[in-house]
């Protein structure tokens, strides 16, 4: 059930958008697709909605087979990037297009498009026109609008990429509370790893048209498939031949753990209650560490001080592959 | 003037803080004098310019034409001949303004939506009407249409031959004015609008027609008054034959020859009115729509 993506290859010219992805995306949840730019998420998106079509392959939504079908009949809930407001309508009005089209009585539209603009709280501005309401409101109308047509899934291309850091972080906690209210089935597109971790029920890293893993954020944060997907999740470092995290570094001023790296240290930035470490390690790696503000001064770590460094136990580590990591 | 004097008026399209407290309103204070030194200058310069230009010279024909009293435009009036030839004028204009309304349209979205071969060449070759001489315009059709007509259709020194002139020299002004914003519009909305079910016939009358709308009006305005202003194409065209294929400016250039100043200022004055009306009744017309969605 849900959305079923099986062989989808999308290729413009020389350029392979979609290489051979297959993914089920679970009914009801809230999935990310999180990969770089250019590396194919919004062409999937696209191809979920019907508005590009795939050289091979199938997709069925809730069991429908909806290859063929033009976007008019999918009846998905589409929210781009750049809002695509309906300039020359009221908010009312672009939130009651799609309804309008469909043929249903004045009083029920009324009604819904009035709900609605409560849900995304934008009820005192239902007579503006678009250019009045800030980007924020009116990616929150353009929200609105696709949740009116009752969608099988809503699917939001970058939703928030528009949008100043502050409005972003705001939207994105609304987004994970709206989803909880309304529990229809969400894919969204980001390139933002945080975005992805912080509202996602599960997220699919994509990169250069294949899927790399598909997992929750936690999953995919302490389980990395690759180097690829633990170098998008988060700042990495090298040691002995594996990536970890830099605060999963384990520092000493005496040699505790078997297999320590011996080193000194080379830099010492900090901010705020983090402190940056830079090592060298006889060996000829350049390790990282992050340590907190309190810990590096119980230490006295400052540039030349010789330290040994190692994984702390439990740490996330993946065998560092040939191809720099992401 | 208007645009100098809007820079004092508040901007309404301007983004209201988000959510809380009263929905803020707009004011519309009335305009003040903001005009700084170099403002002004340029100010008194752009109405001197458009004052030799246009503003005397106008008021110069209402003034000679009202110096003769109703009775004068009554008499230009009541003249059978002048009466056809306007009547003439005014509904050829607007059979052709709207003729253009509907075919370019349909060219600027061929030339802005379709790729097709010899599309570059089509996109020069629609100023032409325009950029040629009227009168060679009017031989062009005159060779097509004429009484050698290699095609058989002799339509000139009739009323049909007054239309085809018009539509010939007007052909690019709806055209021009549309292309860019066809150009310009988000590919986006119209893919939000078919993922909410609308088909291609309603996109376009709800989403796309209305944007357009504007630009529409502007080319209709542009192409009325250029088409009840047409002198030269129509001169070899139409035969100019009174109370037939005869019309305004070539009646107005006759009373002048005859020496009857007055009754040419008349119907100049009565032209002048018709194009200020339209151009307003089309602006109307523009607010309307393009609110409507």
């Amino acid at each position: 059930m849900s959305i079923d993506i099986t062989g989808v290859t999308k290729t413009y010219g020389d350029f392979v958008a979609l290489d051979d992805v297959s993914l089920t995306i679970p009914t009801g949840q809230l999935t990310a697709l999180l990969g770089p730019s250019g590396g194919g998420k919004s062409t999937l998106l696209r191809v979920i909605a019907g508005l590009e079509t795939a050289d091979t392959g199938e997709v069925t939504i809730e069991g429908v087979n909806a290859t063929k079908l033009p976007p008019q009949k999918r009846n998905v809930g589409f929210v781009f990037q750049h809002y695509a407001v309906f300039k020359h309508m009221t908010v009312a009005k672009n939130v009651a297009f799609g309804m309008e089209i469909r043929k249903r009585p004045k009083d029920e539209i009324a009604a819904r498009v009035d709900e609605l603009l409560k849900l995304v709280h934008l009820s005192q501005f239902s007579h503006r026109l678009p250019s009045q309401l800030s980007g924020g409101q009116r990616q929150r109308m353009a929200l609105a609008r696709a949740l009116a047509v009752e969608p099988t899934v809503l699917l939001l291309d970058e939703p928030f990429g528009a949008l100043d850091a502050k409005v972003r972080k705001e939207l994105r906690d609304w987004l994970r509370r709206l989803h909880d209210e309304v529990h229809v089935t969400t894919v969204f597109v980001t390139h933002d790893q945080e975005e992805a971790m912080e509202v996602a029920d599960e997220i699919v890293v994509i990169n250069e048209g294949r899927v790399e893993q598909v997992g929750s954020p936690d999953e995919l944060y302490d389980e990395p498939a690759n180097d690829f997907v633990m170098g998008f999740l988060g700042e990495t470092t090298s040691l002995g031949g594996v990536l970890l995290r830099p605060h999963d570094v384990h520092l000493s001023l005496t040699p505790q753990e078997a297999g320590a790296a011996e080193g000194s240290i080379s830099r010492v930035l900090r901010v705020g209650f983090e402190v940056r470490i830079t090592v060298l390690t006889d060996d000829g790696d350049e390790v990282n560490v992050l340590l907190t503000r309190t810990h590096a001064r119980q230490l006295g770590l400052e540039p030349g001080v010789r330290v040994w460094v190692s994984a702390a136990s439990g740490a996330t580590t993946v065998p560092k592959m040939a191809a720099a990591a992401g | 003037m208007s645009a100098a004097l809007s820079g004092a008026t508040l901007d309404v399209g301007r983004p209201v803080p988000d959510d809380g407290g009263r929905p803020r309103r707009a004011r519309r204070t009335k305009p003040r004098n903001t005009l700084t030194p170099g403002a002004g200058l340029g100010l008194g310069i752009a109405m001197l310019w458009f004052s030799l230009l246009v503003l005397v010279p106008l008021s110069a024909i209402v003034a000679s034409a009202a110096a003769g009293g109703w009775a004068n435009y009554v008499n230009v009036l009541t003249d059978p001949q002048t009466w056809n030839a306007l009547k003439l004028t005014v509904s050829q204009a607007a059979l052709v303004t709207v003729i253009n309304v509907v075919m370019g349209t349909i060219i600027a979205w061929v030339l802005v939506r379709d790729r097709f071969p010899g599309k570059a060449i089509m996109n020069v070759i629609i100023d032409i009407p325009f950029a040629l001489p009227t009168v060679v315009a009017g031989l062009v059709l005159l060779a097509l249409y004429g009484p050698n007509s290699p095609i058989g259709v002799h339509w000139a020194f009739t009323q049909k031959s007054v239309a085809l002139a018009l539509a010939f020299v007007t052909l690019p002004f709806v055209v021009r004015a549309v292309q860019p914003v066809l150009e310009e519009l988000d590919a986006d909305v119209e893919e939000a609008a078919a993922s909410l079910g609308a088909r291609r016939s309603t996109i376009f009358r709800r989403i796309i027609l209305p944007s357009l709308v504007p630009a529409i009006t502007a080319g209709a305005a542009l192409s009325f008054a250029r088409a009840i202003s047409e002198y030269g194409s129509l001169v070899l065209l139409s035969g100019n034959r009174p109370n037939e294929t005869e019309v305004a400016s070539v009646r107005m250039l006759s009373f002048i020859e005859n020496g009857s100043y007055a009754s040419a200022a008349a119907v100049a004055s009565i032209m002048l009115a018709v194009a200020l009306f339209v151009i307003v009744v089309l602006d109307i017309v523009q607010r309307r729509v393009s609110r409507r969605g």
